[in-house]
């Protein structure tokens, strides 16, 4: 266990456990908090989860920690971790089973008082419209060899097939696509898995949420993002589903016998990685694209239904229901990305998990409408509470290879939650907040409750303190759909 | 015991018990559909699935048994009541399993993990701890 003596405090938000606090590690590991998510980080195995981290074969500069840090599997929740191509090593641990689980800021030209009056009905049609729950396909049918145009075109995919514009393409992370995608990397199951599910939202943390923005930090930024006081809009959160879980199980798998043929000692089983070079890493890599283009063409079907669902309930009552994307980021994803290292540009491999990409200002690889303020970084809150409109700065591209947080952050195991909270109580609660609910699981509603998750006020105070995000709007929830 | 809920931040976790591998497995199997649908005896034995599986090791072994079971969930809604397996070494397995569709499951299981995942000896026999990616 990491404990108190075993770091120390760099900067007011940073704290680093020297490489000598273990032999087996190669980089010294880096995280950000205030003394309150600090504690919390010392509650259980999550730092200890990040000096792992700093094992990994071609790992640079430090293995970091964002403050939402929580317990993982392998890596922590919220670490991020870069190796250096070209015999450094992809992790698909490192990722995550749900290959590229993000979230998609919409936003609308109504303020909240066009809309109080149908938030019941467009909760009611968002439900009705975006498949929820566990087990629940979705209601597009692939064609044969769909599906592999799919994974290798992601949001473009959709775009051919009309749910998705231009638009939304260029306000997308890599334009909604990820080059060099490769359909035959992916095993027999993922593609079944894959079939029936596009379109869907699925169960556990995943949900979409009509908000409306209560706060603007940053006039200039916002206004270019489109983004005003008092405006409803709309977040999606999910990822690649049943695909992107099976090709991170299967690759664990195989790569349970890479470590032995590439001789790579590693802490923990779930850390299995293969250096990028080899045939094992380089599968791996092109698979990930897959399921992320997969997640991609995932919340771009859904931002189609929420259209749909925005048009059924408002058309002939407001008089411009149009609803247009704001941005839509990755926050479990490896990228080979150039970064400053020792005052070299290398190429690296950035393992995000539970960390969103966060890029400054001039970054070559942002749309022109976003080049001079930075990225657009997304952080929902845990349910009930407030989300956030970040971007990205210089200062994350010096210190954290371009990323930061990406949400609140469990504190309470999920079985805990449902024992301190019954799901019927916290609807009821929400609801007297004037916040509408609409789930599958009351079970499931209860784990999700905000009592299992840290403030994510804070954890976005702190990202904003030490610079490697800025603030530029708040949402808060008016509707809540979730499987 | 044949298994017991142990506390997860982010996940779930079962600490399994069993005499031997082969009970170990079941044990396992019969912890994961508890987490589907808490009582078992609902369940009928009304479909069947056969199937035969090869791994590195013992835990990759549990890996893929657990696995292949949750896929079956995913894919028809199965949750299983009756497990047989026969050959069962710490790299093959052969397994019979019955088990009924149902209308709905309190959990969906992403994927069995291999987070800290060590079969060890004990007086009684094996125990290990599975965490699943919920």
């Amino acid at each position: 266990m990491v404990s108190n003596r075993d770091f120390k405090r760099i900067d007011k938000y940073l704290y680093e456990v020297p490489q000598s606090f273990r032999e087996d590690m190669l980089v010294p590991a880096r995280f950000y908090a205030d003394p309150e998510l600090l504690e919390g980080a010392l509650g259980d195995k999550s730092l200890e989860q990040l000096v792992n981290t700093a094992t990994l074969p071609g790992i640079v500069k430090h293995a970091l920690a964002m403050p939402d840090i929580h317990q993982g599997y392998g890596f922590p929740i919220g670490g991020v971790a870069a190796t250096e191509l070209p015999d450094g090593v992809i992790s698909p641990g490192g990722v995550g089973y749900d290959i590229n689980c993000g979230v998609r800021l919409l936003a609308t030209h109504l303020h909240q008082e066009e809309v109080t009056p149908h938030l019941e009905d467009l909760a009611s049609a968002l439900y009705a419209n975006c498949p929820s729950g566990v087990g629940k396909g979705g209601n597009i049918r692939l064609k044969r060899g769909e599906l592999e145009r799919l994974v290798e075109g992601g949001a473009r995919w959709a775009r051919d097939r009309g749910y998705a514009t231009q638009a939304d393409l260029e306000r997308t992370e890599e334009g909604g696509c990820l080059e060099g995608a490769d359909a035959g990397k992916l095993s027999q199951r993922a593609r079944d898995r894959g079939q029936g599910q596009v379109g869907t939202l699925g169960a556990g943390n995943h949900f979409i949420e009509v908000d409306v923005v209560t706060e603007v930090f940053d006039e200039v930024a916002a206004e270019r993002m489109g983004l005003f006081r008092d405006q409803v809009a709309v977040q999606i959160h999910c990822g690649s589903r049943g695909l992107g879980h099976q090709v991170c199980g299967d690759y664990v798998n195989r790569f349970q016998g890479a470590i032995h043929k590439y001789g790579i000692r590693l802490p923990d089983r779930e850390l299995v990685c293969a250096p990028l070079s080899s045939p094992e890493g380089r599968d791996y890599l092109a698979a990930m694209k897959a399921a992320a283009n997969y997640a991609f063409a995932n919340r771009q079907v859904l931002a189609y239904h929420v259209r749909r669902s925005f048009e059924g309930v408002l058309a002939g009552k407001v008089k411009n229901y149009h609803v247009y994307q704001i941005y839509d980021i990755a926050h479990n994803m490896a990228k080979v990305e150039e970064h400053q290292v020792d005052g070299r540009r290398v190429k690296v491999c950035v393992h995000r998990k539970g960390a969103t990409r966060a890029f400054g200002p001039g970054s070559p690889v942002l749309p022109d409408v976003y080049r001079d303020i930075g990225q657009p970084v997304l952080v929902p809150g845990s349910m009930g509470t407030a989300s956030w409109v970040l971007v990205g700065t210089e200062r994350s591209m010096a210190q954290t290879f371009g990323s930061t947080c990406h949400g609140a952050g469990r504190t309470m195991s999920r079985s805990k939650a449902k024992k301190t909270v019954w799901g019927a109580d916290l609807r009821e609660k929400l609801e007297a907040d004037g916040i509408h609910i609409r789930a599958g699981s009351m079970a499931g509603l209860a784990e999700e409750a905000p009592v299992a998750y840290k403030d994510v006020d804070r954890v976005v105070e702190v990202v904003h303190g030490a610079g490697i995000a800025r603030k530029v709007a708040q949402l808060r929830p008016l509707a809540v759909i979730k499987g | 015991m044949e298994f017991e809920e142990v506390e997860h931040t982010a996940d779930w976790a079962l600490r399994v018990y069993g005499r031997d591998l082969r009970e170990l497995l079941v044990n396992a199997a019969r912890g994961m559909s508890y987490l589907l649908v808490s009582d078992l005896v609902t369940i009928s034995p009304a479909v069947e699935r056969r199937f035969e599986l090869d791994a590195y090791d013992a835990e990759s072994l549990l890996v893929a048994w657990l696995s292949e079971l949750a896929y079956w969930t995913e894919a028809e809604m199965l949750v299983f009541c009756e497990f047989d397996l026969c050959q069962v070494t710490p790299v093959h397995l052969e397994a019979v399993v019955k088990g009924d569709r149902v209308p709905s499951l309190h959990k969906h299981i992403k994927a069995v993990t291999y987070h800290n995942l060590h079969i060890i000896e004990t007086n009684d026999g094996l125990e290990t701890t599975v965490v699943f990616d919920v």
